[in-house]
């Protein structure tokens, strides 16, 4: 099972890399790292601060880009072009299918995510930004979240078209960085049927936040390791969740 | 097209560059006709409400509170009218700060901007005690609040306190704690304002707003010698039974009472702009003034504002009838302006 | 329901539903289809196109699950996938991911059923070698041509050696050459005594390889049995032109032997039992006549098919409960010849 899940998860990092369209959004995200430098010079005080906010910025949306952008057609380009009959012929069950593409684009975009995060360091040290440890947890973190994005495209595209995929997978990356808001807005609220739903939905929606130490790494403030452990574990567990509700919906899927 | 088509692929490739440098001009003279200023210069950009923007920012607070701050920069950078501006630079510092309070700066740049009338103060101030949860070692911030308590809001004891706090503080200067006692003592508010204005000098990092608390401060000098003449003046009505006539009379001969006058132009003042004010009495009034200002300087903010509104107003009139750079003219602009501003009073 | 050792392929009253949209609606495509395949032989599964076949192959290989009855391979239950380590099989018109080379596909799908990795490399190479593709191993499938595509799916269908396999429409879009490479592969595999169970539509395929067929029409299964008893000769037809012929013997032929006479005057064409073929001839040679030709007219699975449709439309309204008959009735039928039912059961 282990081979299969890793033979597949391989293999769709290898069609990943072995795609030019990524390399074109790659080069995109490092220039627009590379922006932070022109963009810092327009303020006169703190503009390492700038250089980084704009580095760590363009990373995220660039990261969460590639996760939406290859995510969403994972699946649905397997069907589309029917190379999935000869791997779901072979003794290959849906879900270690369905697993492998996973961690495949996961690992996918981990890598995306570390040529940026050596392109930010360098752009960094370049203007003598500070670099320390925070940065590191920051693209831990990042690394979290794009699990859960990840996830969330995998779940969309086991069972609709990469087009809807990637509308769901992008409003569930918006509404994630909501959430928190949701709720206090669920606590201020007047209406006292308002706070349960706000409620809900706060528990509901993945809490994209907790993986967003932006800030924290740029001012080189402390992150405490228990939060780093927390949003961890709650960004493996929501994967998780939607990887088994992607399996159910996948297993039950026809291949017409 | 077709009718170049015979020619061949020459005349074909001609065509299509002609076509795409016509396109090409054509764009350019297209766009040359749309207004070019960026909004933010004019000060009526849209500004949203700090808590719509933190909410809206999903995830992104760091780069957005920079696109805000970048935004205030360019406003205080460019031609900044304090009357209508001043308040958009608040509401742009309020949403930097919101969205990113750890930023350090901008805090005080909030201090050195938001002067022009006493709500901009009070919501600078405002500014300035949120900045105390985020960076609650940090002297300077509570510093500029004293200043603004004391100076333009003659808050004497709020600054008394609020400095105090201050000079608890690692790296806050040693003077500090004779400032507390001078503001508490209520007297000598030209002393901690020249005390206040000295530190502005030193730490403002930003040239404009550093030349006018030069300025400032010049006055503060002069305004000490003034009241130093008027010691003097009060011994000689002492000694001889009646004022005096002109300045120069407190040192004249026998009859006098100080060995010489003190300059009336400010010592920071470089030789070229010198221009050998003298110590006169104001028609007006009767106070011994310099001539390089005219007048007498008050510390408090009617006055301040009065008078800053004026350079402002004079300043403006100059950079628009000659167009000069104003950016490499700028860090001896506010002390320059000073000296003319005073020849035509 | 135990099956016994000699079955490889079960499928007992399957039935498929599928919605066509989002709505309540269900379209049934496999009203409760049964049979069996044996091991070792070559079973053809035909019909024409939109009757079930694709739909049935999918369901074998766990693309489609069925909404009744069953159906199991090697005695496991389809639902299941550890027991496809036996099974190898090709899609119709098969396509793969074209970012890899030859070689690494059919890597891939060796390590995904379970080829040890001491035997892959060589597995891979054989293989290649076998459906000639050694040449372009290392190039990208993207650069492949529609046969070496259909190769490689032979190559990945058969890289983990299975017990049995299934092939759908195996000769669609292939040139004459390519059809005749894929027959003998075929015909290969059975005397490794492999089971080789293919789609198909076309009649050469199935009289030449399949020992036994099912034939689909409509979801339900029209005939099972051996292919000879399929195809029968006696059911076939010829058509003699002849000119110069009496009508006198004409009409013989036509009242003695069933023939069918077209065409008027000189020259006439009858149409009758091939049997009745050599009779016929020497009849019209024997009466002066000249023979202009002899056609043999091969029934097409098509026409039999056209028929059972025909006649399913008939007969369909009585539910999926209607006992399977015997494709002797299409076929007869097709042929103008009305038999008995009880055919190849």
């Amino acid at each position: 099972m282990i081979v299969r899940v890793f033979t597949i998860a391989q293999n769709t990092v290898r069609e990943a890399i072995r795609n030019k369209l990524l390399y074109t959004l790659l080069f995109f995200a490092i220039a627009l790292i590379g922006t932070g430098v022109l963009i810092s010079t327009l303020s006169y005080v703190e503009s390492e601060r700038i250089l980084q906010d704009v580095g760590l910025a363009a990373i995220r949306l660039m990261s969460v880009g590639i996760a939406v952008f290859v995510g969403v057609g994972l699946i649905h380009g397997e069907v589309e072009r029917r190379t999935i009959y000869t791997i779901l012929s072979k003794p290959v069950s849906r879900v270690e299918f369905l697993v492998g593409k996973y961690f495949g684009l996961v690992f996918t975009t981990w890598l995306m995510l570390g040529v940026m995060a050596i392109a930010f360091a360098v752009v960094s040290l370049g203007y003598g930004a500070p670099l320390d440890g925070g940065h590191g947890v920051c693209f831990f973190l990042v690394g979290m979240e794009l699990v859960v994005i990840v996830a969330a495209a995998t779940l969309f595209s086991s069972f609709t078209t990469p087009m809807l995929a990637s509308l769901f997978t992008v409003g569930v990356y918006l509404l994630g960085h909501l959430s928190r808001d949701l709720r206090l807005l669920g606590e201020q609220a007047k209406s006292e049927s308002v706070k349960p739903v706000a409620d809900f939905l706060f528990q509901l929606l993945p809490d994209l936040e907790s993986f967003n130490v932006t800030i924290e790494a740029v001012h080189q403030l402390p992150i405490p390791a228990a939060e780093v452990g927390w949003a961890t574990l709650y960004g493996l567990g929501y994967a998780t969740v939607l990887l088994i509700l992607a399996s159910y919906l996948f297993s039950r899927r026809d291949f017409r | 097209m077709s009718r170049v088509l015979p020619e061949g692929k020459a005349a074909r490739r001609i065509g299509t560059v002609v076509l795409l440098a016509g396109v090409v001009l054509l764009t350019t003279a297209a766009h040359r006709q749309l207004p070019h200023e960026v909004k933010t210069q004019k000060g009526d950009a849209y500004v949203p409400r700090p808590e719509f923007a933190k909410a809206m920012s999903l995830g992104f607070d760091a780069v957005l509170a920079d696109y805000y701050w970048v935004q205030a920069v360019l406003l205080a950078g460019g031609s900044f009218d304090p009357q209508s501006q001043s308040t958009h630079l608040g509401r742009l510092i309020d949403v930097v700060t919101t969205l990113d309070p750890w930023v350090d700066h901008p805090y005080r740049f909030a201090a050195v901007w938001l002067t022009d009338t006493l709500d901009d103060v009070r919501h600078g101030n405002m500014l300035l005690r949120r900045s105390f949860d985020y960076h609650p070692d940090e002297w300077r911030n509570r510093f500029y609040l004293g200043f603004n308590l004391f100076y333009y809001l003659e808050d004497n004891a709020g600054a008394a306190d609020i400095l105090h706090e201050a000079s608890q503080m690692t790296g806050s200067p040693q003077y500090l704690p004779r400032l507390v006692a001078r503001l508490r003592s209520e007297s000598a508010s030209l002393a901690a304002a020249g005390l206040f204005l000295e530190e502005l000098v030193r730490t403002t990092e930003d040239e404009a707003s550093r030349a006018e608390y030069q300025a400032a401060l010049d006055e503060v000098e002069v305004e000490w010698r003034a009241r130093q003449l008027d010691e003097a003046r009060e011994n000689y009505k002492k000694l001889h039974g009646r004022d005096i006539e002109f300045v120069e009379q407190l040192v004249v001969g026998n009859q006098g009472v100080l060995p010489a006058l003190p300059d009336a132009e400010p010592s920071s003042l470089p030789a070229p702009l010198r221009r050998g004010s003298r110590w006169v009495i104001d028609e007006e009034s009767g106070q011994i003034v310099s001539s390089y200002y005219g007048r007498r300087y008050e510390v408090h903010i009617d006055e301040h504002s009065r008078r800053r509104k004026q350079r402002i107003e004079e300043r403006t009139r100059r950079s628009r009838g000659a167009a000069e750079v104003e950016t490499s003219a700028a860090p001896s602009n506010g002390s320059a302006a000073e000296g003319e501003e005073a020849d035509g009073v | 329901m135990a099956s016994d050792a000699s079955e490889v392929v079960r499928v007992e009253e399957v039935v498929k539903d599928f919605r066509p949209g989002f709505g309540l609606r269900v379209k049934r495509v496999l009203h409760g289809i049964s049979f069996q395949v044996r091991r070792g032989e070559i079973f053809g599964f035909v019909g024409p196109n939109g009757a079930g076949k694709t739909t049935t192959l999918k369901i074998l290989m766990g693309l489609i699950q069925s909404t009744g009855g069953s159906a199991s391979i090697l005695g496991s239950d389809v639902r299941e996938t550890d027991f496809r380590k036996h099974v190898g099989f090709l899609p119709e018109n098969p396509y793969f991911y074209d970012f890899l080379t030859g070689r690494e596909i059919l890597r891939f799908y060796a390590k995904l059923s379970g080829v040890p990795a001491e035997s892959r490399e060589e597995r891979v190479d054989t293989l290649l070698d076998w459906v000639g593709l050694s040449h372009a191993a290392d190039a990208r499938l993207r650069t492949y041509s529609k046969g070496m595509l259909q190769r490689t799916g032979i190559a990945q269908a058969l890289v983990h050696d299975p017990d049995v396999i299934f092939l759908d429409e195996p000769m669609s879009g292939l040139d004459p050459i390519g059809r005749m490479e894929i027959r003998n592969l075929i015909l290969r595999l059975r005397g490794e005594g492999k089971t080789v169970f293919m789609n198909t539509h076309i009649l050469s395929d199935v009289e030449m390889l399949c020992d036994r067929v099912a034939v689909i029409v409509h979801g339900r299964i029209r005939y099972e049995g051996r292919i000879e008893e399929f195809v029968n000769d006696e059911g076939r037809m010829s058509e003699l032109v002849v000119s110069g012929v009496a009508p006198e013997v004409a009409q013989r032929i036509e009242e003695q032997m069933g023939g069918e006479l077209r065409g008027h005057g000189e020259r006439i064409a009858i149409r009758l039992r091939e049997k009745h073929v050599g009779e016929a001839l020497q009849l019209v040679l024997g009466a002066g006549a000249d023979v202009v030709s002899v056609t043999p007219e091969r029934v097409t699975l098509e026409e039999i098919f056209l028929n059972a449709v025909e006649e399913g439309e008939k007969d369909s309204p009585g539910s999926g409960a209607r006992p399977v008959r015997s494709l002797h009735d299409a076929a007869g039928a097709a042929a103008g010849i009305s038999r008995t039912a009880e055919g190849g059961r």
